[in-house]
């Protein structure tokens, strides 16, 4: 089992509320709780042993928000419901509960990140942090305190076997 | 007693006279409106434009992304405000956020009208407030002044009104911040639209009055060519290194070495804009530069760690707080020029001359405060010749030798820390592990993603200099860091516009696209040289300012050329050019400004809404701040939001912690009156937003594409800018954008070698209704194509209203 919920170490701070850490078949159990996930990338998930993840993570049905250029590593992949979308834009249509989703379904209830730069997604976790109530948790491989759940800091080793885990689980 | 209504006087031979003037604003009313049309906002105080501000609030919501969850502005706190609660003195999160933003944007103004006033004061003394403003082929001097203040000016006295009124507005904005002043956000977002419209004042001043006095290119699409680059400083002769933006001072430090035939001995060279600004220097004309350009701040460290300097100058703006610390470390001696950074020095300003080089080259002070420019001029370039005898017989160096660097690299416990602090997380280990096998190869990737800020450093449990390893297995690339950069050449000129306006109202000319601002890049330099030559190819125009400027210099193509080679510089599609430093960026709002003025004939004087209305509508200019990370840059951004410009940032932009993002979803935000007879017109959401940022540059290219549209297109435009959102998503997303449609508003806006193939989507994907003999769309869109509308989001333009 990868251990990826220690090292929780925030080298910046935002303030008093941080992310749990969190384990893969954690997350697994609360995106099958979910009743409407959303997967969102970014694009260092192009990364070729990242990517086959995110493409097993979305064929297991789990809509995704391409942000960034990601959506490139989902174009003609069977089985993969993806969208392009900005992730700022992203980041304020999800505080909006009058937003009608990427597919005109509704709003999400659950965020899943992965492969977004660490600096940026912390900036945009902060505004959903500070202005929705949706529960977000980055499978990325550095702690992320503006989440509400996060992976620890890992090596690229231990955070691929622990997205493997989660596929796994879910 | 008779009344000096307007026009100049002079007094002289005065003895025990008191002369007290109350105020010249009345005359200066009187002037502007003795010259023409003025129109409703003379000099707006902080709620004077307040009902623009909330028309584009109404549709650009404010997207908050707080970076300190906490307020500690007064002894109340600190208070939580995490999940938007309130503190101690009532403001919740929203409201402290955007009071957090305002007071960026008005540091930012502060910093370029603070210089602005400096530079004044200066050329001022030095030339007299007669002395008339030239800016080039232009009836229109200041189209920020004049559009904010309602003056025209012509003289260098003629700006200091200008200056007053920015510097009493700055003032009030920031009486804003005190606790238990405006509690709302929507109100702190006006007044730092407020804050940005000012920053264009303050710079525009700036840049005229320095343009004027100190023969810099004049509106000249032929301004010569610079060289820049670390790679360009020859390291042999003294070299006299100069950082900030101010070159009032180092105008001095040129005429010095020019008179006394230094400047082929020695090397005067400069980091941020006061090397753009050095090189415009006297090169009115086309004359060669006078100095070199190192390049940004992001080359700061990086260039005092070189051991290269012998002396440095600061004068203000962008200058590490740790200059002097670095420079001591190598016997540099440091030189302050600006009452804004002194670093603790003594101020030798009033002592002599033989004096302070002799203090300073003995090594009995680490530097000296000079503000007496003259005084610089002279001990500036004689201590770098006796600085580079000594520091060449004492043998200082800086980086470590191949066996320091060895063990440097061998020193390193892979524990990760440095690339958890680094503010990109680079990957520093892998590179100390390639390193370790003899292959430095990702160290010079490094090198250009390095923003040289140090944290890395500070960070490491093994003490390891990490930049100083960076820079040590760079030293290959550094020496072919060799490039060119066109010398600023400030304004656009009224014939330029009067030829090309007609081009970008109708959208026949795809574009401006401005780049501007900072070097905190989250991927490295070459990005914008890519940007740049995308949209250059596709006969946008492209304008450059700033550090982005120096950067775009930085490659050439396969056939050697930089895109400054590559492109003409006048302004019509298809060409690149270069306003000038930080401060030249008003020249970008001034070009859109002149649009409205001398393409459509409308009064700019005291006429902000007018005209801000007629740019969001019309003129599809998109700014790019990719590397921004300065105060200074959410001022200029802000300043161009008010007008209607929108602007892009890179990833980094998120931490200004403030968007305003529209919500194309929203149907009933897009709609304007049309002027002609006050009817609501739909329009597609362009653009979609005023601020907001990208995560990469593919995916910005179509961003840019999509926000040049404007409802005034007319067929041919839209179908052109259409064209290259929908190629430019192709190309870089590898997708079709699924709001393409929304921009048409029938058959003849649809590229036309794909007019068929799109015909047939909309039919398909969306239900349009089609006839296939004419080939022509009978319902379906939401917007209508009228080539005569006028859009106008102020009811009172309205001529039934």
């Amino acid at each position: 089992m990868a251990d990826v919920s220690k090292n929780l170490k925030v080298y910046t701070t935002y303030g008093p509320k941080s992310a749990r850490g969190t384990k893969p078949a954690i997350v697994a159990k609360m995106i099958e709780k979910a009743k409407r996930p959303l997967f969102v990338v970014g694009s260092e998930v192009l990364e070729e042993k990242l990517l086959a993840r995110a493409q097993a993570i979305a064929k297991k049905g789990i809509p995704v928000a391409a942000t960034g250029h990601s959506i490139k590593g989902f174009i003609d992949e069977e089985g993969v419901d993806a969208k392009y979308i900005n992730i700022h834009f992203l980041g304020s249509f999800l505080c909006d509960p009058k937003w009608a989703g990427l597919d005109d379904n509704g709003c999400y209830d659950l965020i899943i990140l992965l492969g977004h730069k660490k600096y940026y997604i912390n900036q945009v976790l902060s505004g959903l942090k500070n202005f929705s109530d949706l529960k977000t948790i980055n499978i990325g491989k550095h702690y992320t305190q503006n989440a509400t759940l996060s992976f620890g800091n890992v090596t690229p080793e231990v955070h691929l076997e622990a997205l493997d885990e989660l596929i796994d689980n879910l | 007693m008779s009344e000096l209504k307007t026009g100049t006087f002079s007094v002289s031979d005065l003895e025990n006279v008191q002369i007290n003037i109350g105020s010249i604003v009345g005359a200066i009313e009187k002037t502007a409106a003795e010259e023409g049309e003025v129109g409703p906002t003379v000099k707006p105080n902080i709620s004077g434009l307040r009902d623009w501000d909330y028309k584009l609030l109404e549709r650009y919501n404010p997207v908050y992304t707080p970076m300190c969850d906490q307020c500690c502005y007064c002894t109340f706190g600190t208070c939580d405000l995490t999940g938007n609660k309130e503190g101690a003195c009532g403001i919740n999160m929203e409201g402290h956020n955007a009071r957090e933003f305002m007071l960026r944007v008005i540091t930012g103004a502060s910093a370029h009208s603070g210089h602005g006033r400096h530079l004044l004061h200066h050329l001022i003394d030095k030339y007299g407030a007669d002395y008339p403003l030239k800016v080039g082929q232009t009836n229109i001097i200041a189209p920020n002044v004049q559009m904010v203040t309602g003056k025209k000016p012509e003289t260098l006295g003629d700006l200091e009104g200008a200056l007053s009124y920015v510097e009493e507005q700055l003032v009030q904005l920031l009486a804003c911040v005190h606790v238990g002043q405006e509690g709302e956000a929507i109100d702190f977002e006006s007044k730092a639209m407020h804050g940005g419209m000012l920053d264009h004042v303050g710079m525009e001043v700036s840049d005229i009055a320095q343009i004027s006095c100190l023969e810099m290119p004049k509106a000249d699409e032929n301004a010569p060519l610079s060289e820049i680059g670390m790679g360009t400083i020859d390291s042999e002769k003294p070299v006299l290194l100069v950082i900030g933006h101010n070159v009032a001072g180092v105008t001095n430090i040129i005429d010095y070495m020019e008179d006394h035939d230094l400047t082929d001995k020695m090397e005067l060279c400069g980091l941020c804009c006061t090397a753009l600004d050095m090189t415009r220097y006297r090169t009115e004309g086309g004359d060669v530069p006078k100095a070199k350009v190192v390049g940004t701040l992001a080359k700061e460290l990086k260039m005092i760690r070189s051991g290269v300097p012998d002396v440095i100058v600061v004068d203000e703006q962008c200058v590490r707080a740790d200059v002097l610390r670095e420079a001591r470390e190598l016997m540099m001696p440091v030189i302050t020029t600006n009452d804004k950074i002194m670093y603790g020095l003594p101020d030798r300003s009033e002592d002599d001359i033989e004096d302070i080089i002799d203090d300073l080259k003995s090594g009995r002070d680490d530097g000296a405060l000079i503000l007496d420019f003259e005084k610089l001029g002279e001990v500036a370039p004689r201590l770098t010749q006796e600085m580079s005898k000594i520091r060449k017989e004492k043998g200082v160096v800086s980086l470590p030798t191949e066996e320091e660097f060895n063990e440097l690299t061998s020193r390193c416990v892979h524990c990760l820390t440095c690339e958890l602090e680094c503010p990109t997380n680079l990957p520093i280990s892998d590179a100390m592990t390639a390193a370790e096998e003899g292959d430095l190869r990702p160290f010079e990737i490094l090198h250009d993603k390095c923003v040289a800020c140090g944290r890395c450093e500070q960070a490491c449990p093994k003490d390891i200099p990490v930049l100083n390893v960076i820079e040590k297995a760079s030293q290959r690339v550094i020496r072919e860091e060799r490039g060119k950069v066109r010398v600023g050449r400030g304004q656009i000129s009224d014939p330029e516009i009067r030829e090309e306006g007609v081009n970008l109202v109708m959208g026949t000319t795809p574009g401006i696209i401005a780049m501007v601002g900072c070097s905190n890049y989250p991927d490295g330099t070459k990005d914008l040289y890519r940007i740049a030559d995308e949209m250059l190819r596709r006969n946008y125009i492209v304008l450059m300012s700033g550090c982005s400027a120096m950067d775009l210099g930085m490659y050439q193509n396969d056939d050697g050329e930089t895109l400054y080679e590559k492109y003409p510089a006048k302004f019509q599609k298809g060409n690149l050019i270069n306003v000038g430093s930080c401060v030249s960026n008003s020249h970008i709002t001034a070009a859109t400004i002149k649009v409205a003025a001398i393409f459509a004939q409308r009064n700019i004087t005291g006429n902000y809404e007018e005209i801000a209305d007629y740019i969001l509508n019309r003129v599809g200019a998109v700014g790019v701040a990719w590397g921004a990370y300065s105060q200074k840059a959410s001022s200029i951004g802000t300043g161009c939001n008010r007008l209607g410009i929108p602007v892009i940032l890179g990833p980094h932009g998120s931490k200004y912690r403030r968007a305003l993002i529209g919500k194309p979803y929203e149907e009933d935000k897009w709609k304007v009156l049309d002027a002609r007879n006050g009817e609501t017109m739909d329009i597609p959401p362009a653009p979609e937003f005023l601020l907001t940022t990208a995560e990469t540059i593919d995916e910005m290219m179509p961003m840019l594409a999509k926000n040049c549209i404007r409802p005034s297109d007319n067929n041919m435009g839209r179908m052109i800018k259409l064209t290259h959102y929908i190629e430019l998503s192709e190309k870089y997303l590898g997708i079709m954008p699924d709001d393409w449609y929304k921009y048409v508003r029938n058959e003849t806006d649809l590229p036309l070698a794909r007019r068929e193939e799109f015909l047939k989507k909309l039919e398909q994907e969306y239900g349009w209704d089609i006839d296939w003999n004419k080939k022509k769309i009978v319902s379906g869109p939401t917007s209508k194509l009228d080539v005569s509308a006028q859009p106008t989001n102020v009811e009172r333009l309205c001529k039934e209203a």
